[in-house]
C-alpha cells in the first residue's frame, strides 16, 4: 500500500511539472533576456541607440538615484548688526537659498523640501529631484487609486449580484470604461480638462460658480494628481468590480439563506459570510491592481508627459529623450524591486496561501 | 550543326545574363516620413516621380507616428538594432546634432552642389563635426497671428514691439470682454511644458537679447539679465493678457481658441493659416500674419523649425539612400509640396516663384523672417540636447506658474547645465 | 432578497444608486460620443455642449463627417481585425498555460510550489517600457511576424494574471470533489478536463475577459513591433497614427468616432458572455 500512495504521489509530481511546461517555456522565451539585460545594463553607463562604448560602473546608477542628503538652511545674516533678516511682510526669518548650501560634487544636489525643526530650518536636497518625486508620485498615486477602487468596485460588485431587472445589461455597462482604449480615454480625459471653457469640467465648474473657468488641471501641481488618479479609478473599477463579482458569485446563497434563517441582518451577513470568502479573489484582485498602478505608464505619458513624471515614465524619458539605457533600466530594477516587495507584503498580510 | 547551335545559346544566354548584370540590381528604399494627410500623399507622389526617373528602385513610403517622442522612440529602436530596414529618415530639425552618428555624410555624395540653394541657417543647423548629416527638407517658423477685424475695431496697429503688444492686447480683451464675450483673451501661445515651450521661450530671450542658452562656443549664456527680464515678461501675462490655463496650452488647443475667435493674438507656426481660413471658421478672412514683435535687441524672433531628411549608415544601399534624400531635398519636390501642401521650402529662390507665391501669398511678405529664423542650440548641445531643452523648459514653465522666480529658476538652470553639458559659463 | 423586493422606498433607493453609478461609468464614454458628432468649429466652442450645436444659431447640428472618415479608412478596418486576432489569441494562449499551470499549483502536491508562483508573478513585475528594447532583440533575432510578437510578449502581463486568479479558485474548490473522481477512476487530467474546468467557469470567462481587453488596449509593444508591417498595426496604434490634413493638426472628432467605433464590439462581446458567469454556478455541484 505504501509503495502504491508513493507512486500516486510521484505520479501527481510528475504531472504537475509537466503541466507548467507551457507557462515555464513561454517565460523562458520571452521574460529570461530582457529581463536578464535589464538588470545587466543597470550596472553599466551604455547609451541607447549609440555606438559609444558601453563601461561597467557597478553601483553608480543607483547612487545617482538614491542620493539624499540633509543640510542646515542658515538664516540670512544682516551684515550690519549680525542679526537675522526678518521680511517685513511676513514676520519671519529669511533664510538663505538652498542653492548655496547643497553639494555640489560628486552629484549636483537640487532641493527636494524644506521643513523646519526646533527653530532650525533644514532642506532634504536629492541628485536626481525627478526621480524621487516620480516615487513619491507613484507611490501616492497607487495608494490612493487602488483605495478607491477597492471601496467602489466593492459597492459595485455588490449592487450587481443582487437580482434586478436588466442585471446582464448592466454588467456589460459595468465594463465600458476598462474596455475604452487605454491612450484613448487618457486623451478623452485629457479633452475634458482642457483648461478653458470648451473642456467639460472647466464648463461645469464655470455654471455652478465654482471657478471663472479657466483652471488648468493637469499644469497646476495640486490637481496634476488627483486628475489622474480621478481617470485612472473610472478606468479601472471595473477590473476590480469584475473580479470581485467573480468572487461573490462563488458563494453558495445557502449560506445567506441559512444566516437569514438564524436572525442576523444584512450587515452582519456582510461581515461575517461576504467578507471572509471574498478574501482569497479580493487579494488576488488587489494584489494585480497594485502591481499594475506602481508600473502606471499610460496615463502618465499622455496627460503630463513631462510634467510630472510616475517611476515608469521617467524611465521613458530616460530613454527616449536622455538615451540613457543604464540609468532607465536601474530605474526599471528599482521598480521590480519596490514591486516584489510590496507583493510580498500583500501575500503575507492577506494570508495568500501559496502551498 | 546542332552543336555550333547550342554553343551560340549558351554564348547568347550567358550574354543576356551579363547583360542584366551590368543593369541595375533591384533595389529597394525606404523612406521613413510623416503620416499625416498630405504629407503621407506628397512623399508617396515624390517618391513616385524618383522611381520614374530609376527604373529597378521601388520605394517605399513608412508612416510614423505624427508625436515627435513617439516617432523618436521608434527611430531610436532602429539605430540601436542597426536595422537596414530603413534607408532615408525624416528627422526634426532638432535631431541632427543627437543621432549624427547614425547617418551619412552628405558631402560625400554631392550636396555641395546643391547645398547653397537651402537656407544658411539650416544647413548649418544640420552640419555637425564639418559633416552635412541631413538635407534641409521643409521649414517652420514662429509667426505672430492678429485679428485684423479688432484691429481694426479699436484703431490700432500691428504691434511691432512686446510692450505694443501688451497694450494692445489689453484694450482688444477689455473692449471684447464688455461686449459680452467673457472667454476672451489677449494674446495665447504655448505655455506646456514641453519642447513647444522652448520654441517660445526663446524667441523671448532672443528677440530681448538674451542670448540662445548655449552660444555657438559652447558656452552657457543663459543666466542674464535679458533672459530675465523676457521670462518676467511673459509670466506677466498669464492670467492678464493671456489665460491661466495658458500654462496647458500647445499648438492645437491655442489654435483652437483663435479659430474660435476668442482670441486677439497668437502666436503659432505657419500649418495655421490655411486651417483658419477654411470656409466654416468664424475667422476666416478675418486675419493675418505677422513677424513676431521685437523686445530690447530691436528684432523679433522666430524659432526655427521644420524636419530635414538623412541617409541611414545602416542601409543596404547608401548611394541610393543619400541619391533619394537629395532628390526629396531637391526644388522639384520641395516645389511641389509648397504648391499643393503649404510645406515652407527651404530653398531660397522658390520663395520668389510665381506658383508658390499664388499658392501661399504669405510666403513672400515673411521672406526674412525664414531666414533669420533662430534656431535652438541643438548643435552646440549634441548629443544632449533633448535633456537641455528640459532643463530650460521646466525651469521657464515654473516661473509661468508661480512656483519659482525667474533669478533663482535660471541659476539653478545654469548649474544644471554646466553638470549636463561640462561646459564653461559665458563672462 | 424577497423582503426587499416588497418595500417600495429600498428598491427606489437601489434604482437610485444604480443610476448614479452609470451614469458615472458612461458619463465620459458619452463626452466622446458627443465630442464625435462635432466639427472643429464646434469643438472650439465656448461653453462646451452637451449636445452637438451649431457655433453660430446654436441649434443642434450633428456631424457625421468623422464617421465617415474611420468607416473609410481601410486602415481602422484593418487594425480591428488585428486587433481581434491578437486579443483573442493571447486569451485563449494565457488560459490554456494558465489553467495547466494553476490546476498544477492549486490542487496538486509537488516540491517548489511557492517559488514557482513567485518566479511567475515576478514578470509581470516589470514596467513595459523597460524590457521593450530586450523583446525587440528577441523578436528581430527570433524573426518573428509583428502579431505573433504581439501575442507572445502579451503573456508577460495576461500569463501570471490568470495563472494566479486561477489558481485562487482552484485552491477553493473542495478537495472531494477531485477524490471521488479519483476513487471512481479518472486520472488526475480527466478531473481537471472534465469537472474543474467547469466548476471555475466564471473565474475562466472572467479572466480571459479581463486578459482580452488587456491585449486589445496594448499600445507601446504594439507600436514598436508593427512599425515596419502596417498591415499588422492594432487599433490602439491605429487610431495613434489618425491625423489631420496638415502637420500637426490633430483630428479629435476623428478620434474619438473611432474610439466609440471600437467600443462597441467590447461591450457586445461581454453582453453575450456575461450570461456564463452565473451559467457555471448553477450547473455545478458545490454543496458545503
Amino acid at each position: 500500500m505504501a509503495k502504491g500512495s508513493s507512486d500516486l504521489s510521484k505520479n501527481e509530481q510528475k504531472l504537475a511539472y509537466r503541466l507548467l511546461i507551457p507557462a515555464f517555456l513561454i517565460l523562458i522565451i520571452i521574460a529570461v533576456y530582457p529581463l536578464g539585460q535589464v538588470f545587466y545594463a543597470s550596472f553599466t553607463d551604455k547609451e541607447f541607440a549609440s555606438s559609444e562604448q558601453t563601461n561597467f560602473i557597478g553601483l553608480e546608477n543607483y547612487d545617482k538615484l538614491l542620493s539624499l542628503t540633509i543640510k542646515e538652511l542658515p538664516p540670512k545674516i544682516n551684515e550690519e548688526t549680525g542679526e537675522p533678516i526678518i521680511d517685513e511682510e511676513t514676520g519671519k526669518v529669511e533664510y538663505e537659498s538652498p542653492i548655496r548650501v547643497l553639494p555640489r560634487k560628486p552629484y549636483l544636489y537640487r532641493p527636494l523640501n524644506e521643513f523646519n525643526i526646533f527653530g532650525n530650518r533644514y532642506v532634504i536636497g536629492s541628485a536626481d529631484t525627478d526621480f524621487i518625486n516620480s516615487l513619491w508620485n507613484t507611490i501616492i498615486f497607487t495608494v490612493a487609486s487602488v483605495f478607491l477602487e477597492t471601496l467602489l468596485g466593492l459597492g459595485i460588485a455588490l449592487v450587481v449580484n443582487s437580482e434586478f431587472k436588466g442585471r446582464g445589461v448592466m454588467r456589460a455597462v459595468m465594463l465600458v470604461p476598462w474596455a475604452v482604449i487605454t491612450v484613448v480615454s487618457a486623451r478623452m480625459w485629457e479633452w475634458m480638462f482642457e483648461p478653458s471653457r470648451i473642456g467639460f469640467f472647466n464648463m461645469l465648474f464655470e455654471k455652478f460658480g465654482f471657478s471663472s473657468g479657466n483652471t488648468a488641471f493637469l499644469s497646476m501641481s495640486e490637481y496634476q494628481l488627483p486628475s489622474l488618479i480621478a481617470v485612472d479609478v473610472w478606468k479601472t473599477t471595473p477590473f476590480m468590480a469584475l473580479l470581485i463579482l467573480a468572487g461573490l458569485q462563488l458563494i453558495p446563497n445557502e449560506l445567506y439563506e441559512a444566516a437569514e434563517v438564524d436572525g442576523a441582518n444584512k450587515i452582519r451577513q456582510f461581515f461575517t459570510i461576504t467578507l471572509p470568502l471574498l478574501k482569497p479573489s479580493l487579494a488576488v484582485a488587489l494584489i494585480f491592481r497594485t502591481l499594475d498602478a506602481l508600473r502606471v505608464f499610460d496615463v502618465f505619458q499622455v496627460m503630463l508627459a513631462q510634467k510630472r513624471y510616475s517611476m515608469a515614465s521617467y524611465n521613458y524619458f530616460q530613454l527616449i529623450s536622455a538615451r540613457n539605457m543604464g540609468m532607465a533600466s536601474a530605474i526599471g530594477v528599482i521598480i521590480f524591486i519596490l514591486i516584489f516587495a510590496f507583493a510580498v507584503l500583500y501575500i503575507k498580510m492577506l494570508g495568500v496561501e501559496t502551498e | 550543326m546542332k552543336r555550333s547551335l547550342t554553343i551560340l545559346l549558351v554564348l547568347g544566354l550567358l550574354f543576356t545574363m551579363s547583360f542584366n548584370a551590368l543593369a541595375q540590381d533591384d533595389v529597394e528604399l525606404t523612406i521613413a516620413g510623416g503620416s499625416v494627410g498630405i504629407e503621407l500623399e506628397l512623399t508617396k507622389k515624390a517618391a513616385r516621380m524618383f522611381e520614374e526617373k530609376h527604373p529597378g528602385v521601388t520605394v517605399n513610403v513608412l508612416s510614423t507616428p505624427d508625436l515627435a517622442n513617439d516617432r523618436l522612440g521608434l527611430y531610436l529602436q532602429f539605430f540601436e538594432a542597426e536595422s537596414p530596414k530603413v534607408d532615408v529618415y525624416q528627422i526634426d530639425v532638432i535631431w541632427p546634432g543627437d543621432l549624427a552618428q547614425h547617418f551619412l555624410d552628405l558631402y560625400e555624395y554631392g550636396a555641395e552642389d546643391v547645398v547653397d540653394d537651402h537656407f544658411q541657417a539650416i544647413v548649418e543647423n544640420n552640419t555637425v563635426d564639418g559633416e552635412l548629416v541631413a538635407m534641409p527638407w521643409f521649414t517652420d517658423a514662429g509667426l505672430l497671428y492678429y485679428r485684423t477685424d479688432l484691429l481694426e475695431k479699436y484703431d490700432l496697429e500691428v504691434p511691432e514691439t512686446w510692450e505694443e503688444l501688451e497694450r494692445a492686447a489689453k484694450t482688444i480683451q477689455t473692449g471684447e470682454r464688455a461686449a459680452g464675450n467673457q472667454d476672451f483673451w489677449g494674446y495665447v501661445w504655448q505655455g506646456n511644458a514641453y519642447e513647444g515651450l522652448t520654441c517660445d521661450a526663446l524667441e523671448w530671450v532672443y528677440s530681448n537679447g538674451g542670448g540662445t542658452i548655449v552660444n555657438k562656443d559652447k558656452e552657457i549664456t543663459i543666466n542674464n539679465e535679458k533672459a530675465i527680464e523676457a521670462v518676467n515678461m511673459a509670466a506677466d501675462w498669464v492670467g492678464h493678457i493671456s489665460p491661466p490655463g495658458v500654462t496647458g496650452l500647445v499648438e492645437e488647443s491655442t489654435r483652437k481658441m483663435f479659430e474660435a475667435g476668442n482670441a486677439a493674438f497668437m502666436r503659432n507656426w505657419p500649418y495655421a493659416y490655411s486651417l483658419g481660413n477654411e470656409p466654416e471658421k468664424v475667422i476666416s478672412g478675418k486675419f493675418d500674419v505677422a513677424p513676431l514683435p521685437a523686445g530690447d535687441s530691436g528684432n523679433g524672433a522666430a524659432t526655427l523649425g521644420g524636419w530635414n531628411l538623412a541617409a541611414s549608415k545602416y542601409s543596404n544601399h547608401p548611394e541610393w539612400a543619400a541619391k533619394l534624400a537629395l532628390f526629396m531635398a531637391g526644388p522639384e519636390v520641395q516645389k511641389l509640396r509648397a504648391t499643393e501642401g503649404s510645406f515652407n521650402p527651404t530653398i531660397k529662390s522658390l520663395y520668389e516663384d510665381e506658383d508658390v507665391l499664388e499658392a501661399n501669398p504669405f510666403f513672400g511678405k515673411l521672406y526674412d523672417v525664414f531666414v533669420n529664423a533662430v534656431a535652438r542650440p541643438s548643435t552646440q548641445t549634441a548629443p544632449k540636447y533633448n535633456q537641455t531643452s528640459e532643463l530650460f523648459f521646466q525651469s521657464v514653465h515654473s516661473v509661468l506658474t508661480g512656483e519659482e522666480d525667474a533669478e533663482t529658476a535660471f541659476a539653478y538652470l545654469e548649474l544644471d547645465l554646466q553638470d549636463l553639458l561640462g561646459y564653461e559659463i559665458a563672462e | 432578497m424577497n423582503k426587499f423586493r416588497e418595500n417600495p422606498i429600498r428598491r427606489s433607493l437601489f434604482y437610485l444608486v444604480i443610476l448614479i453609478i452609470v451614469i458615472y461609468l458612461l458619463f465620459p464614454f458619452y463626452w466622446a460620443l458627443n465630442s464625435s458628432l462635432k466639427s472643429e468649429s464646434q469643438l472650439s466652442m465656448t461653453p462646451a455642449t452637451f449636445v452637438p450645436r451649431d457655433p453660430q444659431t446654436n441649434e443642434i447640428d450633428f456631424y457625421l463627417t468623422n464617421y465617415e472618415g474611420v468607416f473609410a479608412s481601410d486602415k481602422f478596418v484593418r487594425g480591428l481585425f488585428n486587433s481581434l486576432v491578437v486579443a483573442t489569441s493571447t486569451t485563449i494562449l494565457a488560459l490554456t498555460a494558465g489553467s495547466f499551470a494553476a490546476f498544477a499549483l492549486g490542487k496538486l502536491r509537488f516540491k517548489g510550489k511557492t517559488p514557482s508562483l513567485y518566479i511567475i508573478l515576478a514578470m509581470t513585475m516589470f514596467p513595459q517600457v523597460t524590457v521593450l528594447s530586450g523583446l525587440y532583440a528577441i523578436i528581430n533575432a527570433l524573426n518573428l511576424g509583428a502579431r505573433f510578437s504581439m501575442i507572445l510578449t502579451y503573456m508577460l502581463f495576461t500569463l501570471p494574471f490568470t495563472t494566479w486568479v486561477l489558481t485562487a479558485f482552484f485552491r477553493e474548490l473542495p478537495i472531494e470533489i477531485m477524490q471521488s473522481a479519483q476513487v471512481d477512476g479518472a486520472t488526475p487530467f480527466q478531473t481537471f478536463r472534465l469537472i474543474l474546468l467547469p466548476l471555475t467557469a466564471p473565474a475562466l470567462v472572467t479572466t480571459g475577459l479581463l486578459s482580452f481587453i488587456a491585449a486589445w488596449n496594448e499600445y507601446l509593444f504594439a507600436l514598436t513591433f508593427t512599425t515596419i508591417d502596417p498591415a499588422a498595426r492594432t487599433v490602439p496604434v491605429a487610431i495613434q497614427y489618425f491625423s489631420g490634413q496638415f502637420a500637426r493638426q490633430e483630428p479629435f472628432g476623428e478620434i474619438m468616432a473611432a474610439a466609440v467605433v471600437v467600443t462597441v464590439p467590447i461591450v457586445v462581446l461581454v453582453l453575450i458572455f456575461q450570461r456564463r458567469i452565473v451559467a457555471g454556478l448553477t450547473a455545478g455541484a458545490v454543496k458545503g
